[in-house]
Order: C-alpha cells, then structure tokens, then sequence
C-alpha cells in the first residue's frame, strides 16, 4: 500500500499538518522515497506560498477619515439617537429588534398582495401595523436624503460654504440610520431599495467626512456624483415606491378592518 | 508624538473619543484588509470594519492592557467577518470545475516560460491571476481557504465557525486550492 501514490488532497492536508498521526508518518515517509510526488508536493508548496502575495485592494487616501466619519455617529461619544443606542444590551437588543422590523416591512413589502391580508386575525394586525410604521420611516428618511440631495444639486457656488456645512451635519445623521436600511434590504433580497441605499451611504459618508470648507471644484465633483449616477431621480422613485406600499398598506388594513 | 495603542486604549476607555479615532485611524486599513480578503467584497468589508470598530468599543473594558491591541483586533474582524459570512443567504457564486479547467487553460496559454519563478512571484500578473482565482471561489471556499491558509485555523476550528460538517470544510479548501493551483501553477513552474 505504502507504493500508492498520495493524492493530490493528502498533499494538502499534509502541507497544513491536518493529517491523523499514522497518515502524516506515511505521507512523509513517502515523499522521502518517491519522485513523483515529491515534485507534486514541492509545486503545491510554491502555489501556496505564491497565494501569500494576495493583492490588497487599493484604499483611497481618505480611507480613514471615511471609516471614522461612517462610525463616529454611532459611538457613545457621538450625536444623535444613536448615542445611547449602542452601549448596553438592553439598547443593542432594541437595535436588534429594529433591524428585524425593517426586515420584515422590506420583506412584507415585497410579497403582500392586496388580497391576501383579508383574514383579520390579530396576529396579521399587528404585523400591519408595524409594517406601517417602518415604512413611514424608510420614507421620512428617503424624503430627507432627498431634500439634502436637492439642496446640494442646487447650491450656487458662492452658497457652497455655507451648504457643506449644513448638509455635512445632515449626512452625518443621515448615514447610521442608512446603513441599518441597507443592511434590512440586503438580508431580504430587496435588490433595488439595497443598491440605491449603498450608493446614498457612500455619499453621506463622503459628505460628513468632508472638511468644513470644501473647495468649489470639490463641490462640483459631488454634483457631478450625483447627476452620473441618477442618485435624485433614484431616490424619488424609490421614495415613491414606498409611499405607493404605505398607500397598499393602508388599503389592506381598511380592508381587513371592515372585513372582520 | 505617537501615542501606544495601549495608552490610546486607556483613554478611549475612559470616554476619550480622539484616542479612539487614533486607534481606527491606525489599524482601519490592516481590518479592511483582512475583511475584504475573507469576504471578497468591498462593501461587506466595509461593514466588517465597522462592526469590528463597534465591538472593539464596547469591549474596551475586557481588553488586557498586556495583550496586543492589534492581535486582539484582528480577532474581533475575524469573527465579524465570519458573523457576516454565515449570516448571508449560502450562494456558491463560486466557478465550476469546467470553468476551472478554461482557466487554467487560459492561464497555460500565456507565455511564462523563461523567466524565473522568483520574479514573476513578484509581478503584477501574477497578483492580478491570485485576484482571480479569489474571485472564483464561493463565500465558503474563500472563507475556509482564508481561515486555514492565512489565520492557521484548523479545519476542526474552521468547521465550528463556518458551521459546516468537517467534510465540506475539507472540501471547501481542497477546490479552494485546486482553483489557486490552477491560476497559479504556469507561473511557479520548476524551471
């Protein structure tokens, strides 16, 4: 038996010592006395170390500011209703919680039929009613994003100082409840609602990351972000998908009143 | 003049906001790395580093003052990149071996003799040829490659984390390297 060759898997449980003791004094044994698999192992071991060389992304010289500007609001030390939100589990269960909820309206809002919610029963109410809730908020926060867009789209060059600083701060509170949507659409499979939120995020995060001053050329690239990517006319249509699902959602729950 | 992690620590803790954007400003990069290698996306890395910095912050208070920060870190991101990992829908997005042999195949067909295997480890076509080959591995090959090639996780350890039976780790790294092997093997050639 000891004349098979090893196979190309013994090889690489061997190269990461994950073979049982008996195992591992064969396969050695047998690299000392075969040719083969000798060559086999030592290429193997030039691939692996090859792998080592594994190239890192490239990072923008801004990366750590943009990390710090995305994770400042939901520090302790931060501003905003995130503040007490974060430090104790009673709270971190609270986010938790809303995190389900958003997951749920995304997930009720994709698969409810108008139809399909008649039945009345207290359990289907009170997921309604929350479904509603989350949806009034994912629109409060799409229309605010909105007016912060339309605003900064607009802003004559000589207001621009004036503008970032405004908008800088919205951003700010803007991007933690942006990313707790985004990762809601994400984990549903809401495709649409998800891509349009990364790339808001990306945005805001920018925005608050940006100094106080920020030149008028730096003014014109985040206009020009904004019209290249169609980020208003996304938003406003997504916004208006939302308000169309409050609306349905308000349909359905008249319905099932009367019917019960 | 540069404060230690472990003075920034202490600071941090004692609600010092500044010691602690020093410490995210020092070692976001080394996290984003390790996140963006695990989980092969830009934007779940991103995450990863923000969870990571989270915890870390809440966690202040276990950190030994004797430990290394970095170390400690480093495991934080792990698990968050692990906590991501298994909390997404299990899609193998990863290539087929028919794909894996066009590859190869692809790969054979650039002319790599000649040159010797020291140099072209270093060139960019061969880290463009491993930025592939990562690409063409699922969540979970990537995943369990990383976890036993870079952080030395045993396939025991690895199956724990990933939730998954001790076969299918196993089998997860064997095409994991059948995929590297296949990008890679033209290159490191014995001349």
């Amino acid at each position: 038996m000891t004349n098979l060759h090893l196979t190309e898997d013994d090889l690489v449980l061997h190269y990461y010592g994950e073979l049982d003791t008996a195992s591992e004094n064969h396969a050695a044994t047998h690299l000392s006395g075969c040719d083969e698999c000798h060559r086999a192992y030592a290429q193997l071991q030039r691939v692996l170390a090859a792998v080592e060389s594994v190239p890192a992304p490239a990072l923008s010289d801004g990366f750590e500011r943009t990390v710090w500007a995305r994770l400042e609001p939901a520090l302790p030390a931060g501003r905003g209703w995130l503040r007490w939100l974060v430090f104790s589990p009673a709270n971190l269960a609270w986010v938790s919680a809303i995190l389900v909820l958003i997951a749920g309206a995304f997930y009720a809002g994709r698969v409810t039929r108008p139809a399909a919610s008649v039945s009345g029963s207290p359990i289907a109410s009170s997921e309604q009613i929350r479904e509603g809730v989350l949806l009034v908020d994912l629109g409060e926060h799409l229309d605010r994003s909105q007016t912060m867009l339309v605003e900064l789209v607009s802003a004559e060059p000589d207001d621009a100082t004036a503008h970032v600083a405004i908008e800088r701060a919205r951003a700010g509170e803007l991007v933690a409840a942006n990313r707790l949507y985004r990762q809601a659409a994400t984990q549903t499979g809401d495709v649409a609602v998800s891509e349009l939120l990364d790339e808001l995020e990306r945005l805001l995060v920018e925005l608050s990351a940006s100094p106080d001053q920020l030149p008028t050329e730096d003014m014109e690239r985040v206009k020009q972000r904004i019209a290249a990517k169609d980020l208003l006319f996304k938003v406003r249509v997504v916004s208006s998908g939302v308000r169309e699902r409050q609306k349905q959602h308000s349909l359905t729950r008249t319905g099932a009143g009367q019917s019960s | 003049m540069q404060q230690t992690d472990a003075a920034a620590v202490a600071l941090a803790r004692d609600g010092d906001s500044e010691a602690f954007r020093a410490l995210v400003e020092r070692h976001s990069r080394a996290v984003y790395r390790l996140a963006y290698r695990m989980t092969g996306s830009a934007q779940d890395a991103e995450d990863v580093v923000q969870e990571t910095f989270l915890k870390a912050y809440r966690q202040l208070t276990r950190f030994e003052s004797r430990a290394n920060f970095s170390t400690w870190l480093h495991r934080i991101a792990v698990n968050c990149s692990i906590d991501l990992i298994r909390g997404r829908p299990h899609r193998e997005t990863g290539h087929g071996d028919a794909d894996l042999e066009q590859f190869g195949a692809t790969v054979e067909s650039s002319d790599a003799s000649g040159t010797s295997p020291e140099r072209l480890m270093l060139s960019t076509e061969v880290q463009q040829r491993i930025g592939d080959a990562m690409t063409g591995l699922s969540r979970m090959e990537r995943a369990a490659f990383m976890l036993r090639h870079f952080e030395g996780r045993s396939i025991d350890e690895i199956s724990q984390s990933l939730g998954l039976k001790t076969n299918a780790t196993k089998h997860s790294i064997f095409r994991a390297v059948r995929k590297m092997r296949a990008a890679l093997e033209p290159f490191v050639a014995d001349a």
